[in-house]
């Protein structure tokens, strides 16, 4: 049993990591902009079928291809920012978010539709030859594949808490995201600042997704269960932390995998009243100021 | 240096200035007085770019900056500190500061600028690695007029600094910007406090409902019978 427990453990961790990268683009995106892109799950898919192209056409790892992956979203993100989201940033805070739903639903429609064209409604997944391996750990067995998603995702969360923090760029972003006006007034390019953290975040949502066809499969469909994972991350961390998102994200990742053990399927529904509860008692959230 | 020609400002549909016009000369301090409400805060976010006038212009030594976004004006040399401080509470007055010279050729000259801002605001220095949100209200203004002179600007615009701090508090930011408007920086310092501005100022232009209704050097204004009545209930 206690080795049951501590491999479900384990799993957990590696699982909630990806929550984890997920939900800290989302929370940029949100934070530095005010808008709510429930698509943010849909650029995962994207990225996931992207590296699932470069492994499979090109045959190409799937880490080598993680940069490939991180510039093609982010772009696309970019693309899209200034095709359907660049409208919104001018408008009024409250109408911001109710547009930005619409616009996100739009893209949630829209998305699967042109993935299922381009690659079907199979599950798909990328399975380089060293997928399957493992080595144990006092009885716990570590996957190659988890434990290099689950470094990864370490990796990139602390580079981008080292951008937000060491870089004027990174202070640019979080100037903007306490109060644009005055970023304004500092010469700071508030319309660039939005549309590169907008195409970061995306980019951070690719990533994932790559290591999430590594790991489980990905479908046209999955968009939507990432961006709700995301959106029960971000509100269990609070707005702000980047690495209050990561942590939040392993919180969610193992209460799930723990409570699976005990209540099977209904391990979704408890994310779901994490959230609720969270809102309740604590709406900013377990790293959030109030 | 700077000149405001004729501008019409809206907010949305609302009218908020007509025809207004001024200038500021090189090193010279110059304040804008009148009630709340009556369009300085609005005078002073056109000339830095956060609203555009429908109709005149803005010139900065004979560039044209009225259609320019803020984040040009400040590269041309303007830099407000705006109503109610704006500062960013969440990062360290370190980080403030460092923002605030965000643009490239600020950015370059910094080390000698911090300096010159921890020269005038010691208390700044003092509190470098603390987040700016726990500084009191005095000392935030003084981050917000540090940050802007971050920047390097030619012309500072300067919006209610006095705005719900003590007296004595008051005094000392007004000494600061004599002291920094010596150091060879055009000021623009809109005020409430028309005592005190006046006091400060080499000229002073009166804004009322969106109009400037009136102008002159400080010192005659200071005496004038009308503007005694009207603004310093001395009369």
């Amino acid at each position: 049993m206690i080795e049951l427990v501590a491999q479900t453990f384990v799993n957990g961790i590696n699982i909630g990591a990806l929550y984890g990268l997920v939900a800290v683009g989302l929370s940029l995106t949100f934070g530095v902009m005010k808008i709510l892109n429930i698509a943010h799950g849909e650029f995962l898919m994207v990225g996931g079928y992207f590296g699932f192209w470069l492994f499979t056409l090109l045959g190409l790892d799937p880490l080598y291809g993680l940069p490939l992956v991180a510039v093609a979203v982010f772009l696309l993100g970019a693309g899209f920012y200034k095709l359907v989201f660049s409208g919104l940033a001018r408008l009024h805070e409250e109408t911001k978010v109710k547009n930005s739903l619409l616009v996100g639903f739009g893209l949630f429609l829209i998305f699967p539709q042109i993935s299922r064209m381009l690659w079907t409604s199979d599950e798909q997944a990328i399975t380089p030859a060293y997928s399957g391996g493992s080595f144990p750990i006092l009885g716990v067995r570590c996957g190659y594949v988890p434990l290099c998603a689950l470094v990864m995702a370490v990796v990139i969360i602390l580079g981008l808490h080292l951008l937000l923090t060491k870089t004027y760029f990174g202070k640019s972003i979080r100037g903007t995201t306490e109060n644009w006006k005055s970023a304004k007034l500092m010469g700071i390019n508030v319309e660039r600042t939005y549309l590169i953290t907008f195409a970061l975040g995306t980019a951070l949502a690719g990533i994932a997704g790559v290591l999430v066809a590594m790991t489980q499969t990905i479908s046209p469909d999955i968009g939507m269960s990432w961006t709700l994972k995301a959106l029960i991350v971000v509100v269990l961390a609070g707005i702000g932390s980047v690495g209050g998102a990561f942590f939040a994200g392993i919180i969610l990742g193992v209460v799930e995998a723990v409570s699976a053990i005990f209540i099977g399927p209904y391990t979704v529904a408890l994310g779901l009243v994490i959230f609720l509860l969270i809102l309740m008692f604590r709406p900013q959230g377990l790293f959030g100021k109030a | 240096m700077l000149e405001v020609k004729s501008i019409n400002v809206y907010h949305g549909d609302l009218q908020a200035l007509w025809d207004v016009s001024l200038f500021v000369n090189e090193r010279e301090l110059v304040s804008l007085i009148g009630a709340n409400g009556a369009g300085k805060t609005t005078i002073v976010e056109t000339i830095s770019g956060l609203l555009t006038p429908r109709a005149g212009s803005v010139t900065l030594d004979g560039v044209r900056l009225d259609q320019m976004p803020t984040h040009k004006v400040v590269k041309m040399g303007i830099c407000l500190a705006p109503e109610e401080k704006g500062i960013f509470t969440g990062m360290t007055v370190l980080e403030n500061l460092e923002l605030g010279a965000f643009v490239p050729e600020s950015r370059r000259i910094r080390n000698g600028t911090f300096q010159f801002v921890y020269d005038l605001f010691p208390v700044l220095e003092e509190r470098k690695k603390q987040t700016a949100g726990t500084l009191s209200g005095g000392e935030q203004q003084m981050l917000a007029i540090g940050r802007a002179l971050m920047s390097k600007p030619k012309l500072l615009l300067l919006d209610e600094p006095s705005l719900g701090l003590a007296p004595i508090i008051v005094k000392s930011i007004f000494g600061v910007i004599k002291q920094i408007n010596e150091t060879g920086v055009g000021v623009l310092l809109v005020e409430q406090n028309v005592a005190a501005a006046l006091g400060l100022a080499n000229r002073a232009y009166i804004v009322e409902n969106g109009r400037i209704a009136g102008s002159g050097d400080a010192k005659g204004l200071l005496d004038d019978e009308k503007i005694r009545d009207a603004y310093l209930g001395t009369g």
